[in-house]
This record gives structure tokens, sequence and C-alpha cells, in this order.
């Protein structure tokens, strides 16, 4: 009896497992297809001198990386994108957060100023930026029309080398903080009314009491995922580059993605272009790993 | 640069045998489909429709289908990406400065035994030396200019005048150029004097340069050209716009935008878009446009930009369908609708000498005449040698930028600039 029981279990479990590996073909095929093979062409193509058009290509180990290493244009907009990842992220995650505190405690036009913010998230990001191009206009845009009526001259903010990193951060924030702010009111309205009563009861009357002990450590898993989200999606700046500045003056603005983009699509060099975005790739990978590992381990899980 | 080989005997006797035979091929001809690329719609869409339009006329068994990319850019990108999978259109039509890449990649085919074929003398059908030099790259004729543009001075009467200047004399030389922007950049209120088209690429140095009698590289391309007098020249003339001319520090879409609004006293930059500020300018002041300001009157030229078809076709038919559509395009009747169409300069001997073309569209439209009469001093865009062919060009944008933030000085430029560019010229023994 028990055998005749037994006998038909391992086929089942080869059925169920046939049937779970054709439920998630689709999805394992598509991911083969449109992520592995193409992340696995680039990491190939890394150590080749390919150039677009030309017949052939020689294999040659790791002398793109050595390149990267002595190239100025490479080591500029390294250094830009981390300049600009650090002035993007806590600042429109700061903001996020504090809009989204204003917008909770407030009692009026909640929904619209939540649609206010969230706007740039879902506009065009070229179009955009052309918005800004004219904003940010020297001679006839608004802003240095409005400091000129109190008597400052406005610099040339996305032609001059001074101003041109912090103009595009500040571009970036704009882009980020209303998706930040999204974040941060679904994780406030998570947390229990009662422990804001609870708190009050043993003591914790004001505002920022209230936010220390209770509304911050039970934002912890938001504020991890916001965190993460923010400085990838920071790394990854391209569009207002590619559209405003083209990484100029004089590479005062070149970052990451745009030296990857001009390397491989103006200058043709897809190799050394892989290389650059294999380095992109392992920034992006350490960000989310030290974030999950390291981080998580302060993060306290209501 | 280009040779003027003496006509062969088996060409010029070949020449008549081809007209003799071709009605007969012609008859013989079935329905062939060809796909053709062009770069930059926006500015060329009308021209190669009306172009489609007159040539199905002529030629009802050829069917031609447009690819278009946004820039040339794109364009020179999806050319190099499909000959590495082999499914490039039979004709394309690419930027000047992009046609070496492709001449010395393998890609672009000798358009010169073609031309022969139909007449012995390629001038005699329009095609001149100076207008085959345009499209002469990697030591063969590899496309045929389609179009042309050179460097022209736009400038505001109204700023002009409110400045103490003549609109109807506007200065010839860059002192007085620089004076007059001097002028107008201490009205104030916003206005600024003058902008050159510094950024971008290296054409518009290449006109300071070029107005010199100066050169990218030597003869022989194994050293910079620039390293020398002209080359300083050029750079402190960029330095001169700045302290003297009040050349403020603007990307080129926010100088365009600051001229049409009326707050930019002039503007140096292709006739190519001579259509565009006409219609941004519209009634905010009166637009004029005049030649480039002369450095050196006996030496001095003007680059060429534009673009110009190339044959990648491979099959016989199709070659032939492609061609015939690239010789009316570059053709007299061809030519006259593109330039009616966009604004750029013929490049078709015959259309630019016979008034029946374009005599009267020049009457109409005289904005477009300061690159006309430029077109005499004009040669061909340089396009440097080798992998780096499009990386040099940022690399002088880059050390311009030094100049017109004030950071360096012209000579400092001029020494970084040389020794970066001698670094990315190919390596030969």
């Amino acid at each position: 009896m028990s055998a005749s029981l037994a006998a038909p279990l391992p086929r089942r479990g080869t059925g169920e497992a046939l049937a779970g590996w054709m439920l998630t073909a689709p999805a394992a095929i598509a991911y083969g297809l449109m992520l592995l093979l193409p992340t696995l062409a680039t990491i190939a193509l890394a150590f080749t001198d390919y150039e677009l058009g030309a017949p052939a290509f020689a294999w040659i180990g790791l002398e793109n990386f050595g390149e990267l290493l002595s190239d100025r244009g490479f080591a500029i907009a390294l250094r830009n994108t981390i300049l600009y990842v650090g002035i993007v992220a806590p600042l429109s995650v700061l903001g996020g957060l504090g809009l989204a505190l204003l917008i909770e405690s407030g009692t009026r036009g909640r929904s619209f100023f939540r649609a206010v913010f969230f706007l740039p998230v879902v506009s065009l990001p070229v179009a955009m930026a052309a918005a800004w191009q004219y904003l940010l206009h020297p001679t006839i845009g608004p802003l240095n029309a409005a400091l000129r009526g109190i008597g400052i001259d406005g610099p040339a903010w996305l032609s001059s080398s001074d101003t041109v990193l912090i103009s595009l951060a500040a571009i970036g924030i704009w882009e980020n903080m209303g998706f930040n702010l999204v974040l941060f009111l679904a994780g406030l309205t998570a947390i229990p009314r009662e422990l804001y009563a609870a708190a009050e009861v043993d003591g914790a009357a004001g505002g920022w009491e209230r936010f220390r002990l209770v509304t911050w450590p039970l934002l912890g898993p938001t504020t991890l995922f916001v965190v993460t989200i923010t400085m990838t999606r920071a790394v990854r700046v391209f569009d207002s580059v590619a559209v405003l500045t083209q990484g100029g003056p004089n590479k005062a603005s070149q970052v990451l993605l745009y030296a990857m983009y001009e390397e491989g699509f103006t200058y043709f060099r897809l190799g050394y272009s892989a290389a650059i975005t294999l380095v992109f790739l392992a920034i992006v990978l350490a960000l989310v790993w030290l974030q999950t590992k390291v981080l998580e381990k302060r993060v306290h899980y209501a | 640069m280009l040779t003027h080989s003496p006509l062969s005997r088996r060409v010029a006797l070949s020449a008549p045998a081809a007209m003799l035979f071709a009605p007969r091929v012609l008859r013989a001809q079935s329905p062939v489909e060809i796909t053709v690329h062009y770069a930059q719609p926006f500015i060329y869409k009308e021209a190669y429709d009306a172009l489609l339009a007159a040539f199905t006329r002529r030629e009802p068994n050829i069917k031609v289908n447009y690819v278009t990319t946004p820039n040339y850019e794109e364009g020179a990108q999806l050319i190099l990406r499909q000959a590495a999978t082999n499914q490039l259109p039979d004709l394309s039509y690419q930027g000047f400065n992009r046609l070496r890449v492709f001449a010395e990649r393998g890609i672009a085919q000798d358009l010169m035994p073609l031309l022969k074929a139909e007449a012995a003398d390629p001038a005699r059908i329009g095609y001149t030396p100076n207008l085959l030099a345009l499209a002469h790259f990697g030591g063969f004729q590899s496309g045929l200019a389609f179009a042309a543009s050179n460097p022209v001075t736009y400038y505001n009467a109204d700023l002009v005048r409110r400045a103490g200047g003549d609109p109807e004399n506007f200065p010839r030389d860059w002192n007085g150029v620089l004076e007059l922007a001097g002028k107008i950049d201490r009205l104030g209120d916003g206005v600024e004097g003058m902008w050159f088209t510094w950024s971008g690429d290296d054409w518009m140095f290449s006109s300071l340069l070029f107005g010199h009698g100066g050169r990218m590289l030597t003869e022989d391309e194994r050293d910079v050209g620039f390293a020398g007098p002209e080359g300083l020249g050029a750079l402190r003339l960029l330095d001169r716009m700045v302290k003297e001319g009040g050349m403020p520090n603007l990307s080129a879409a926010a100088a365009r935008q600051a001229f049409t609004a009326g707050k930019l006293g002039m503007i140096f930059q292709t006739t190519a878009l001579v259509r565009g500020m006409v219609a941004g300018a519209g009634n905010n002041f009166t637009l004029r446009t005049t030649g480039m300001p002369v450095i050196d009157a006996d030496k001095g030229r003007l680059p060429t930009g534009g673009a110009a078809g190339m044959l990648t076709a491979k099959d016989p038919a199709k070659r032939d369908a492609a061609w015939k559509f690239l010789r009316f395009s570059t053709g007299a009747e061809g030519q006259a609708l593109m330039v009616k169409n966009t604004g750029y300069l013929p490049c078709n001997q015959i259309a630019i000498d016979d008034p029946q073309y374009l005599g009267e569209f020049y009457r109409e439209n005289p904005l477009f005449m300061a690159a006309v009469k430029q077109i005499p001093v004009s040669i061909p865009w340089y396009a440097f040698p080798g992998t780096n062919s499009v990386r040099v060009t940022q690399t002088m944008v880059d050390n311009m930028a030094r100049i017109v933030e004030q950071r360096a000085t012209p000579e400092e430029v001029q020494r970084d600039m040389a020794a970066e560019v001698r670094r990315l010229l190919p390596r030969r023994s």
C-alpha cells in the first residue's frame, strides 16, 4: 500500500517541475534574450578592439581597461558622475521625505500637491530638458531675468563650467523628488495610527519626537528602497546631458553614460565603449549589494 | 589634393559606346526597388519628396523607398551597423566630414567610372573639379556632393543701427566687426554683441584657420597644420571675440534663441540655417546676412558643409537604379529642387550658372545670396584620417572652450591642442 502510494510521487514531482519550467519559460527566455545575452556580449566585446563597421576585430585582453586608467576624459566622467550622485541622491531623498511629511500633515489639497510634484516623473525627459534650456537661458531665460530684476547678474547656468554640473544636478533633483515623494507617502500611510497614540501616552508630545521615535524607524524599509533606487537612477543620468550640454564645456559635464555613448556611437569604438559599460555595471551592482547587505542589517522592519 | 588624370583612351572610346547602347538597356529594364537613406528629415524632407515625385515621373520603373535618421551621426551609425550585417541601403546621403570613414572602411564605392561613362569630362554635366573635390575622400570619388553650405554672418540691422553702425555697409574685416560688436554689447538691457559657433564641431574653427590660409594637417597628413602662425591667428581671433566683441558663454541653441529674440547683435553660423532664422526672427527685427569677415583676401578660404550621396548597392540592377537617382538628385534639375526646398547651396555648376534653374529664387530670397557669393573661396571640409577622425574634432572643441571661458591664453591652447591631436593621428612607420 505504502509502496504503491510512494511510486507515483517522484513522477508527480518531475511533472510539477516540468510544469514549473514551462510556466517560467516565457519569462526565462525573455530574460535570457533581452538581458543575459546582451550583457554577456558586452562583456565579451569589452576585451576586443571592435569598431563599428570594421571588417574584423582582435582580442586585446585588458588593453581597454588599461586605457581607461590613463584616459583623462574617463576620469573626469567618473568624477562628475560621483559628484552628481553625491548631490542628487541625498537632496532628492530628503526633499521627497520633507514634502511627503508636509503633504501628509496638511489637511487640504493633498492630491493636488501629490500630482504637482509627481508631474516631472511622468513627463518626457527630453521635452523637459528643452523647457529647462529656456528657463536657464543666460540672456532671455526667466531665471536670469528675475535675478537681473534684483540686481544680480546671473551666470550662464548650462554653458559655464563652474555651474553646469550644479544646474544639471538641480534638474536631476527636480526629476527624482516627485518619485521619492510618492514612495514616502505610501510608506507613511502604512504606519499604524495607534503607534502615534501610544507614543503620545508615553510622553512623546512634540512633532520632532514623534518623527524620531515612530515615523523614521518605521519608514526604514521605504527609505532603503528609495535610497537604492535614487542612487541607481542618478548614476544613469544621460538624457539631460545629451540634450543640454553634450558633456561640455571642456568635459565639465561629462558623465559615465554619455562618455559610453560618445565612445561607442560617435567615435564608433564599441570595444572601448563596452569596457565603460562594464565599469558602469560594476558600480550599479556594487551599490545594490552594499545597500542590501550592509544597510539591511540596520533597518527595522515593523 | 584632387588629381586631374588625363582622359584615358579607353574611357574616351567607351563613352560614346555606352550612349549607343543606353536606349536598349533602358527598354529592357524591369521594375526595380531601391532603398535610399538620408539624415535630418526636418531640414530635407520637402526636398527629397519633391525629388522623388520628379524622379518617378522620369523613371516609372524604379521604386524608391526612403529610410531616414534624425541626424548625420545616427545616419553614420546606421550604415556602419548595416555594413556589418549586410543590410545596407542602396544609396546613402552622409555629412561631408563622415564620408572619409566610409571610404577608409571600404563601404563607399568609386563613382568616377560611372561619371566617366556618362560624360568623358564630368564638368560638362555640371560636376566641376571643385564640386567633385567636396566628396573626394580616401583617395577616390567616394560620393557626389548633394547639398553644400558655408559659414555666413547674420546680423540684426536694428541693433547695428542703434549702436551707430550702418546696416547697409557692414564691416568687411574682423577689426571692424569686433568694434561694432563691442558697441552693440555696450547697449545694455541684456543685449549681447556677437556669437561665433565655435562649439559642436571643428567646422567654424576651420573657417578662421582657412581664412588665414592655414590647414588642419600638413600636406602629407603626418603632422598638425595649425601649430603655426595661422592657427595662432585663428585662436587669437576667438580670444578677441570674447574680449572685444563681448561674446557671451552660450550654447549654440541658446545663442540662436537669443539672436531670434533680438538680444544678440550678430551670429556667425552656416547658411543652412537661413530658413530657420527667418522664421524665428519673424517681425522682431530686420534680419540681414552677409559674407564672413575677410581675414586674408588672397589666401583666405572657407570650409564647405553639407551632404553627399554615396553608392552602397552591390546588386547590379539596384546599383544601376541607385546611380540614376543619385545622378538625378545631383543634376541641375534635382539641385534646383533641393535649393528651393532647403536653402543649401547647389552642387551642380549648371544649376549655379544657368539662371533658368535658380535665378528667380535668388532674386526673391536675397538672404541666401551671402553664401552663393562665397562659393569661389570655398574648399572641402577637412576630415581627419584614421579611426580617431571624429574624436579629433571634439578635442579641438574642448580646447576652444578654455579660450571662450578665458581660462587659457591662445598660445597655451594652441600648444595643448596640437599635442592632443598629434596623439590621435594614425601612427605610421
